[in-house]
């Protein structure tokens, strides 16, 4: 329908490139520089295998916690009769969008000893246990549960109603559950488990701010600290061969369902639970100990400090930085996976398979591998050092990062859009760039809202590669409290791991206030 | 013997592993109203969207009027520049354009001026009798509403050819006979060549001057249709 030479190649083309840039050069980068070491690599000391041993545990971990609370949730938000079901989701999903580093920090302020803990009980409860592998375990948990909640609701409800009632015939409502049910949703909530395992064990903040030992931190270490690239690099590829098999496996469980959108099959299901007391209280446990806990154990730290103006106040650039570069950010990912997701939405089937498991593993590949693959491509004379030292890196950490993501969700987007809705605009003599302008974009427009305001959230948050490639002098709120840890008084710190939860959780209120008064309407 | 407006010349399909089309050759008069019928999977519709330009045709080739507009792997001419009308099978409406929005675009992208675009498209829509819908949305519409929109945005360009991918296969039998009879009458006041693709024989006992029967890929009959 439309030719090679049509806009729709330059567009594409353009966005592809800059998404080779940004996403691919980075890792082959790194790639290069590791294997040219590749002969020390499998021979380096004993301190490997500790190191694998707490990445992997933190990985399985993580991943068990958060699909323990999860999928229940899950089952849930798609089967039980909740009261103001879609303000009670936004609420269960909050905490992913919060720093993991900033429930950390909480973590800390609860269970150290002199934090709120020790001073309710009277003694250090949690002396052996607050900075150590099972808090990092419990804090992630905590934060990626909502991908297991969410995971599973989508594969609940794509469930054809038809199969359980076919069952429901010859079977009680238990044995349907566990022999039609379960099985069905297995591979959704098990991808689920992958992708979190693949977070867990990318993450920087958390192991660094609980003092746990993992591939991320000591590639930090190796890098930042002994300025040994070699080291790091050598170090990273455990790493991320670890991250790219189950990235994989996790493509093979999901299949095409990787973009597709969430959308209901046929009957609704007959299965479902009735609202019970019980079921409210678990709930409630989830909602306080995820997100109302650590909030109030930030304002509790908060409040003792002498004056919050001033902490604010001393860190205003980094959060002016932080807001702006976020915003560009964002703008910048959604601006170029808009074009890609549609790309991947109208690929001809065994294409789009391979480009998800290239996106999932560029996705799954942890944040300092990315930094050290950016700084060894920018940082170097001639036309690619005039970006090194500049903002303009920080903007490549989010494109980075953030891109292979949001082109998987943009994708799902297109998806919902039917193919015959462009061939109508193409038979009227609309050209591509008008089709999309007027046909597809706008019917697109809340995955592009959707994908901005993750985009926005989890950029302003990024710390793992942001901390390696940030300009000297140029800081941002998440490195700003990062560094802030070791050198100022936890109450500022506090202040300031507030502000930047305040900020990410905002928007979510209002949308959280909207949907409550739509409920009520 | 006059040029044909459509003329279909020995062409083949694949459609991934499917073998859609084989050696299909097939004339449409100007002015004269073909009926495909066949059942599922038969590739009628694969022919309706080679015509259309949706698709390139594996061999053979396609003309318009007389001049060549499809050869293998090739679309010579873009589906816009065709002079047709389309009417596909979800009707395809845009729901974030109303209904008047949704013939603006045709006429839009067509290049006519924005001065006549809003007497054209409300003309297409008395047409249809549905003159007082232009506002509305197509979520708003009935099902019927609905495929007079579709049937309006694909004649609001003045097409020479009218295709029709089974529209109305999801109406219940009385607004279909209702539906039917309409685009009957609308063909013949329009003198539009039409080419319409169903699997229900009443559609072709109501609109065809000559079915096409098809099975499994291939053209197995060609009746005129005497009314």
């Amino acid at each position: 329908m439309w030719g090679w030479r049509s806009s729709r190649t330059v567009v594409i083309g353009l966005a592809a490139a800059l998404f080779v840039v940004s996403c691919v050069l980075p890792l082959a980068s790194f790639l290069m520089t590791s294997l040219r070491g590749a002969a020390t690599a499998f021979t380096l000391d004993a301190r490997q295998w500790g190191l694998l041993v707490n990445t992997a545990g933190l990985g399985v971990g993580t991943a068990v916690v958060a699909t323990v609370i999860g999928a229940p949730l899950g089952l849930l938000l798609a089967r039980a009769s909740l009261p103001s079901k879609a303000l009670l989701r936004v609420g269960l999903a909050a905490p992913l969008l919060l720093p993991p580093y900033v429930v950390a920090l909480a973590w800390t302020y609860l269970g150290n000893s002199r934090g709120l803990l020790a001073t309710v009980a009277g003694y250090d409860a949690l002396a052996a246990w607050t900075y150590s592998l099972p808090a990092a375990v419990l804090v992630l948990g905590l934060v990626l549960y909502p991908l297991s909640m969410l995971a599973a609701e989508v594969a609940l409800r794509r469930i054809d109603g038809r199969l359980e009632e076919a069952a429901l015939m010859v079977a009680g409502p238990r044995g349907v559950f566990w022999r039609i049910t379960v099985p069905l949703v297995a591979p959704g909530i098990m991808a689920a488990a992958l992708v979190v395992f693949v977070l867990a064990v990318s993450e920087f903040g958390v192991p660094g701010v609980l003092r746990v030992r993992v591939y991320t931190t000591e590639i930090f270490t190796a890098f930042a600290a002994l300025y040994d690239p070699g080291r790091a690099a050598l170090l990273a590829l455990p790493l991320l061969a670890l991250c790219l098999v189950v990235a994989v496996a996790a493509v093979a469980l999901l299949g095409d369902r990787f973009v597709s959108a969430r959308r209901g099959a046929g009957t609704p299901s007959a299965l479902r639970f009735e609202r019970s007391r019980a079921l409210l209280a678990g709930i409630t446990v989830v909602l306080v100990t995820a997100l109302g806990l650590p909030l109030a154990v930030l304002a509790r730290e908060a409040l003792n400090s002498r004056s919050i103006i001033a902490a604010i106040g001393g860190s205003s650039e980094a959060i002016v930085n932080s807001l702006r570069l976020a915003t560009l950010g964002a703008s910048a990912v959604v601006g170029i996976a808009m074009w890609l997701g549609y790309a991947r939405a109208r690929a001809a089937s065994g294409l789009g398979r391979l480009a998800d498991i290239g996106l999932v593993v560029l996705f799954a590949v942890p944040g300092t591998l990315v930094g050290v693959g950016l700084i060894d491509i920018w940082n170097r004379p001639g036309p690619f050092g005039g970006l090194y030292g500049t903002d303009g890196m920080l903007v490549l950490a989010y494109l980075a990062r953030l891109l292979p993501v949001a082109v998987l969700a943009l994708a799902a987007s297109s998806r919902t859009i039917p193919m015959s809705h462009e061939e109508a605009a193409a038979v009227s003599g609309a050209g591509w760039l008008r089709t999309m302008g007027r046909i597809v974009v706008p019917q697109m427009h809340l995955g592009l809202m959707a994908a901005w305001l993750v985009a926005f959230v989890l950029a302003f948050g990024e710390l793992g590669v942001s901390i390696l490639v940030a300009p000297p002098g140029e800081t941002t709120l998440p490195i700003r409290i990062y560094t802030l840890i070791a050198n100022a008084p936890s109450s500022s710190v506090a202040v300031l791991a507030l502000l930047q939860a305040g900020i990410i959780l905002g928007p979510l209120v209002v949308l959280g206030a909207i949907l409550a008064h739509r409920e009520v309407s | 013997m006059s040029v044909p407006a459509v003329a279909v010349s020995n062409v083949s399909k694949r459609l991934g592993s499917h073998q859609a089309l084989t050696d299909v050759s097939l004339d449409v008069s100007s002015g004269d109203a073909i009926v495909i019928v066949g059942p599922s999977g038969c590739g009628k519709t694969t022919l309706l969207r080679l015509i259309a330009g949706l698709e390139v045709p594996d061999a053979g080739s396609i003309s318009a009027n007389g001049a060549r507009v499809a050869e293998p792997g090739h679309n010579l001419v873009p589906p816009h520049d065709r002079g047709l009308g389309f009417v596909f099978q979800d009707l395809a409406l845009w729901p974030h354009l109303t209904v008047g929005e949704n013939l603006g675009f045709v006429l839009g992208s067509a290049h006519v001026p924005r001065a006549e675009r809003a007497s054209r498209g409300q003309r297409a829509l008395d047409m249809m009798r549905i003159g007082q819908l232009g506002g509305r949305y197509p979520h708003q519409l009935s099902g019927g509403e609905q495929q007079r929109v579709a049937l309006a945005r694909a004649l609001v360009g003045q097409p020479q050819v009218l295709l029709l991918d089974e529209p109305f296969s999801s109406l219940d039998p009385d607004l279909r006979a209702t539906l039917r009879a309409e685009l009957h009458q609308l063909r013949r006041e329009l003198q539009v060549t039409m080419v319409y693709v169903t699997h229900d024989r009443e559609d072709a006992a109501a609109l065809a001057d000559t079915v096409v029967e098809m099975r499994a890929g291939c053209i197995t009959a060609v009746t005129p249709f005497h009314r």
